[in-house]
């Protein structure tokens, strides 16, 4: 593969990153929680649409109607019923650390159910164009990562207008920059949370729907995009949502990139210990916020 | 003299005691080794506690220490014959300095960028771990992990033929790490990392170099991991890149304390006690659901971090007064 496909599928990949991100960084921005099961909801996302493909032939981008109300409803309920009643308790508390253990410990929970469920195995939907690239010249495209790149920019580009432009938006921005404040404004916070982690859950379920034609799912896989997730997050800078897009295209490139000239693994060592020279260097991240973290 | 006749002293002495006991009660030595990785596993919660409990700073990726000190200890047993006993304190001090890496760039920092970085860092280390077989001409074994080599009966190399010495090196890990709990938790360092724990900004008003305090605590806490990966490295004597420095050996640290009870000197002993031991029923009980312990272990974490966020020590610790207070009474009447 030349260096400008590389580049090109890098990005394309990083596409994919960024949405991933963006569901973190929404649910960090808001409720100032990290959401360690975010992984693991990528990969329910990935296990149901392969199911939905495989027993019903249904094409995973269809399956998109069925799968993200489903993660949006798995969010806001996990919300509503765990997370809720932590920050209930905590809330005088500044740095929510017991909601951060909470979803460390349903991401255990729910990997460990699905791998009982339906065992380890590494699946894949082959779909027709799975396998199928276009090739101009020299240049060789993934028509399945081209296909989850777009959709990831159209998704990203929907929830954007929606955070802006939407009143709810308006709302849920406004609960993230002082949830004390927003209370006063009439806002029902803990509503605005559960929708919140709702539509982080559902970034995360489209994720793992436009990955699952190219890439193997398996009970465990949420934890190899979570660690990327992080990275990105705070590279972008914790809980910037044009921050995660930008993190993610980078994070994206340089690992196909530097694929060219070294091992796939040394490249995520080189990108793990560039993460903590960055946290060392610029700690509040490309777009990072005003406000101290 | 008398003073020390009192339930406080003879009550955690008899626990002692008994516990001391138990290997001549016991002669299987699958069960042996059962309960020696139940001491041990209380010993690294309670190791991860300094930095996790009294710190209050969440380190999710404990298991690059626990690796750092089994494999710098077998590789120097395996190449140049370094008995694992003086292992234990290079590569405690090995694992220091990897917490140390890991702490200064984001121990400045507030909240979650720390428990995100211990997590990347845990992440690389595995993956240099599983994709470095050659150190020199030392090897490591890479992905297929790493053999310890065997002796038999070798005390002075940590190694015994019985399960029963292993029980009491684990007790006696156990019992260092709750003394050092339980005098850090009445030192300067530890009214320190309390204050910084409930309320960072007003710690530093008064004066605390709080990213130092924090420091020391991530330092200390890896010293103590990293022997604990020593003594693992010698009771399983095979090293898995993915078991010893992966997800599961860093979350199971975590969940045990905080099932337990973080920030207290005995509720990760609590916890790791107990949770092991439900890890270990439901493997035996359910041999063939793969997952399911881990399953039961998310799902009490969940459950503990919702219902009882103190941990099991709440529970444990009335019924203990009560029964200190009735044994005193009793004591008291039959003295008048």
């Amino acid at each position: 593969m030349g260096v400008l496909s590389s580049i090109i599928n890098g990005i394309l990949m990083g596409g994919v990153y960024g949405l991933l991100a963006m569901g973190l960084t929404l649910i960090f921005g808001i409720m100032k929680i990290i959401n360690f099961a975010h992984g693991a909801f990528l990969m329910v996302a990935m296990i149901l649409s392969y199911w939905l493909w495989k027993i019903m032939g249904l094409d995973p981008y269809l399956s998109i109607i069925i799968i993200a109300p489903l993660m949006f409803l798995l969010g806001y309920l996990t919300q509503r019923f765990t997370i809720k009643p932590v920050l209930d308790a905590e809330k005088d508390v500044r740095e929510p650390i017991g909601a951060l253990l909470l979803t460390a410990g349903l991401a255990v929970a729910i990997e460990n159910f699905i791998l009982m469920v339906f065992g380890a195995d590494y699946l894949m939907a082959k779909t027709a164009y799975s396998g199928a690239s276009i090739n101009i010249s020299s240049l060789s495209i993934s028509v399945p990562r081209l296909y989850a790149f777009v959709t990831s920019l159209v998704v990203a580009f929907l929830f954007y207008q929606f955070l802006i432009k939407t009143e709810l938006g308006r709302a849920m921005r406004a609960t993230g920059q002082d949830r004390g404040v927003a209370l006063l404004m009439g806002i029902n916070v803990s509503k605005v949370y559960s929708i919140a982690f709702g539509i982080g859950t559902a970034l995360a379920g489209l994720a793992g729907i436009v990955l699952i034609p190219f890439y193997y799912a398996h009970p465990s896989v949420g934890a190899v995009f979570i660690t990327k997730a992080f990275i990105i997050v705070v590279l972008g800078g914790l809980g910037s949502v044009h921050g995660a897009l930008v993190g993610g295209l980078i994070i994206g490139l340089i690992e196909s990139v530097a694929a060219q000239y070294m091992t796939a693994t040394w490249t995520a060592i080189l990108i793990y210990f560039a993460f903590l020279a960055f946290l060392l260097l610029k700690p509040s991240g490309l777009f990072g916020s005003r406000y101290e973290w | 003299m008398r003073n020390f006749i009192t339930p406080r002293y003879y009550l955690p002495a008899l626990m002692i005691f008994i516990l001391l006991l138990i290997p001549l009660f016991i002669s299987s030595p699958y069960i042996l080794h059962i309960m020696a990785m139940v001491l041990f596993w209380a010993y690294l919660a309670s190791a991860w506690n300094i930095v996790g409990g009294f710190a209050g700073q969440l380190s999710l990726g404990h298991g690059v220490y626990v690796a750092a000190g089994a494999y710098v200890s077998s590789l120097l047993f395996a190449n140049i014959g370094l008995s694992p006993w003086f292992g234990m304190i290079i590569g405690g001090l090995v694992a220091a300095l990897l917490g140390v890496i890991v702490g200064y760039p984001t121990l400045r920092l507030r909240g979650a960028y720390y428990a995100l970085a211990t997590v990347g860092f845990a992440e690389g280390f595995r993956v240099i771990l599983i994709n470095t077989t050659k150190i020199g001409s030392w090897h490591t074994g890479g992905a297929e992990g790493f053999l310890v080599p065997l002796l038999g009966d070798a005390p002075q190399h940590m190694q015994f033929m019985s399960k029963v010495p292993y029980y009491y090196l684990a007790l006696v890990l156990l019992l260092i790490i709750v003394g050092f709990s339980f005098w850090l938790d009445r030192s300067k360092l530890g009214y320190y990392l309390t204050a910084i724990r409930e309320d960072e900004d007003a710690a530093l008003a008064l004066g605390i170099n709080t990213s130092r305090a924090k420091l020391i605590a991530a330092a200390l806490s890896a010293f103590f991991t990293g022997v604990g990966g020593v003594y693992y490295a010698q009771l399983i004597r095979y090293l898995e890149p993915n078991a010893i420095a992966g997800a599961i050996m860093s979350n199971q640290i975590v969940f045990l304390a905080i099932v337990g009870g973080r920030g207290t000197v005995l509720g990760p002993v609590i916890g790791g006690i107990f949770l092991t031991i439900i890890g270990e029923m439901t493997r035996i009980l359910f041999d063939q659901v793969m997952g399911l312990h881990l399953f039961l272990y998310g799902i009490i974490v969940v459950l503990f971090v919702i219902f009882k966020p103190r941990g099991l020590i709440e529970l444990v610790e009335k019924p203990y007064e009560k029964l200190v207070k009735m044994l005193n009474g009793r004591r008291v009447e039959g003295a008048s």
